[in-house]
C-alpha cells in the first residue's frame, strides 16, 4: 500500500485526538492530557520542543522537568525525523486540504520546481531566521512568544475550548489568516518557511535520521523526465538529491510518486533502521 | 490569581506555554484562560464565580515547572489573601450598627459568617473573633472558596488578592480584569470597582494579622445578671 494511505490516517487520528483528549477529560478519565503544545500519556510527557526551548530561554533556566518533556520528541526526530510534521501535525492537515481546493481551483499545474537547491536553502534561511529572532525575542520579553503562533498548538488549544466550552477563541484568527495566505498567495508558506516547531525538530536530522534515499549515487539531474518526485514535494524539494535536507517531513510523497511512475530513481526510505532495506 | 503552586509571576509568563493542562485537568472547571492579552492562554482562577478547591491535580500535571509539581500540600499554596471590607460584611455590620439596613432600607439582622463555615483551614487562615465576626489570618492560602461563597452583592464583602504576581500594578491588572468580567461580562471597568490608590491601601490595611488583633470595642451595655455571663 502507499504511504500516502496510511499518513493520511495517522494524520486523520491525531485530527481526531485533539477533539477525543477534552472529550475523554471531560468525563475525568485523565489518562491523557493537554494540548499539542504538550502532551502526556500516563506519565509519559511529550512537549514541543519549540516551546521548551522558548521556555528555557524565557525563564532563563534549565530544569529536569523541562528537558524530560522535550526528551521523547527530540528522540523521536533523531529518529525519524520530521515525522511530526508530514505524518500528525493537525496544521499540516489543514494545509493539505488546502492545497487540493487550491489546486481544484487554478485548475493548473505549479510550475517545474527547479533542482538547484537555492530554493531550499531560502526557505531554511527563513526558517532558522524567524526561530532565533522569536526565541530571543522570547529571552528578552520572557515571555514565550512563539507558542502565539504555534499553529498546531493553537489549533489543538481551539479543539479543547470547542469540546469544553462550545466556543473559539480570538486565536482561531490567526489559522485563518495562515488558510487565506496559503489559498491565494503562497501555498504551505508556513510549514516551509516559518513554523518553529518544524525547525527546532529539523535540529535533530544526522545522517542516521529516516530519511529518502535513491539508488543513483550522485544524481545531478532529475532521474526520470517527468520529475514526479519533485513535483509531488510540498516543500519544494528535489527529492532525488534532496532526501536529508532539513525540510524534509518524510511524508513519502515523493516515493509513492516515484513507484506510481516507476521511476529509474528507486526512491526509498532509508535510515538507522531501514539502513540497506528496500 | 493563577493555579495553585504558581511561581513568582515574572517566572510563571516565562515558563507557562499555554498548553492548558492545568485547565483541562480541573474537575471543577475553576481554572479559565485568559483572553486577548500580553497574558493570552495563560489560566487563572476567578473566585467569584468559581475557586479553587485546593485538589492539587493541576499542579502535577505542569510540564515546565510554571506551578510547582512538587507541591501536594494544600497548606502550603499561597496563590492569595483574602481581605475582609468591613463596610460590606454582614457580621462587620451587625456588630457596628447593630442591624442591618439592606438595599431595600429594611433593616435586617444577620450574623452571616459563612467564610469561616466554608474555609478548608478554619482558625488557621480565618477566624471568629470572639465568636462572632470573621478575620483573616496569615495561614489564609488564597483559595477564594470564601469569596465565591460570600452573600453580599453586587461586591463581594471577601475578596483576595492574588500574590505571586510579582509587581503590584500587575496584580491590580488581573484584579481589575477579573472583577469587570465578574461583572456581567463588560470589559468597561467601573471606576468604583478598581481598587487601587489610596482605596487599595485602604483596603489592604484593613487585612489583619493574627499577631496583631484589632481593638474592638463591644457596642452593648450587656446584661450582667443573665446567668453565666462573664
Amino acid at each position: 500500500m502507499k504511504y500516502g494511505t496510511y499518513r493520511r490516517a495517522t494524520q486523520l487520528i491525531v485530527f481526531g485526538f485533539m477533539f477525543l483528549i477534552p472529550a475523554l477529560n471531560l468525563f475525568e478519565i485523565y489518562l491523557i492530557t493537554g494540548t499539542y503544545y504538550a502532551v502526556s500519556i500516563g506519565s509519559l510527557s511529550i512537549a514541543d520542543p519549540a516551546v521548551i526551548v522558548q521556555a528555557v530561554f524565557a525563564s532563563g533556566h534549565v530544569t529536569i522537568s523541562l528537558v524530560a518533556a522535550g526528551l521523547f520528541s527530540a528522540l523521536l526526530a533523531l529518529l525519524f525525523g520530521r515525522v511530526w510534521c508530514g505524518w500528525a501535525c493537525p496544521y499540516h492537515l489543514v494545509a493539505d486540504a488546502v492545497n487540493r481546493i487550491r489546486r481544484r481551483v487554478a485548475r493548473r499545474e505549479p510550475p517545474a520546481p527547479s533542482w538547484d537547491g537555492v530554493a531550499a536553502f531560502r526557505a531554511n534561511v527563513t526558517r532558522f531566521g524567524f526561530l532565533v529572532v522569536g526565541t530571543f525575542t522570547a529571552g528578552v520579553l520572557a515571555i514565550p512568544v512563539l507558542n502565539f503562533v504555534s499553529a498546531p498548538g493553537i489549533l489543538s488549544t481551539e479543539a479543547m475550548i470547542l469540546v469544553k466550552e462550545r466556543t473559539v477563541s480570538v486565536e482561531i484568527g490567526f489559522i485563518a489568516l495562515l488558510v487565506v495566505v496559503e489559498l491565494l498567495v503562497l501555498p504551505r508558506f508556513w510549514c516551509r518557511l516559518f513554523c518553529p516547531t518544524g525547525s527546532v525538530l529539523a535540529v535533530f536530522r544526522t545522517p542516521f535520521t529516516l530519511h529518502v534515499a535513491t539508488s543513483i549515487k550522485t544524481p545531478k539531474a532529475p532521474c526520470c523526465k517527468g520529475n514526479y518526485c519533485s513535483a509531488a514535494c510540498p516543500m519544494g524539494l528535489s527529492p532525488f538529491r534532496e532526501g536529508s535536507n532539513m525540510l524534509c517531513t518524510n511524508c513519502g510523497r515523493c516515493i509513492d510518486a516515484c513507484q506510481a511512475h516507476g521511476g529509474p530513481g528507486g526512491l526509498r526510505f532509508a535510515g538507522f533502521f531501514f539502513q540497506g532495506g528496500a | 490569581m493563577r493555579p495553585p503552586g504558581a511561581v513568582d509571576e515574572r517566572q510563571f509568563m516565562a515558563l507557562c506555554i499555554r498548553c492548558n493542562r492545568c485547565l483541562e485537568v480541573c474537575p471543577y472547571g475553576s481554572i479559565r484562560r485568559a483572553g486577548l492579552s500580553p497574558t493570552v492562554g495563560t489560566p487563572y482562577i476567578l473566585a467569584e464565580s468559581k475557586a479553587c478547591y485546593l485538589c492539587m491535580a493541576c499542579c502535577r500535571l505542569c510540564p515546565t515547572g510554571a506551578l510547582r509539581t512538587d507541591l501536594r500540600n494544600p497548606e502550603k499554596v499561597a496563590i492569595g489573601k483574602a481581605a475582609i471590607d468591613r463596610d460590606l460584611c454582614y457580621s462587620h455590620l451587625f456588630l457596628k450598627h447593630d442591624v442591618l439596613p439592606d438595599a431595600t432600607g429594611a433593616k435586617i439582622a444577620a450574623l452571616c459568617n459563612t467564610c469561616y463555615n466554608v474555609c478548608p483551614f478554619p482558625d488557621t487562615a480565618i477566624e471568629l473573633k470572639d465568636n462572632l465576626f470573621p478575620v483573616v489570618l496569615d495561614g489564609c492560602v488564597g483559595c477564594g472558596i470564601c469569596v465565591e461563597r460570600c452573600p453580599t452583592r453586587p461586591r463581594r464583602a471577601i475578596n483576595v488578592t492574588p500574590t505571586g504576581m510579582g509587581r503590584i500594578d500587575e496584580a491590580g491588572f488581573y484584579f481589575r480584569k477579573a472583577r469587570a468580567r465578574f461583572r456581567g461580562g463588560s470589559q468597561k471597568i467601573e471606576r468604583d470597582s478598581v481598587l487601587k490608590g489610596q482605596r487599595l491601601l485602604d483596603t489592604k490595611s484593613r487585612i489583619e494579622g493574627s499577631d496583631t488583633p484589632p481593638e474592638f470595642t463591644f457596642p452593648y451595655d450587656p446584661d450582667r445578671k443573665i446567668e453565666g455571663w462573664e
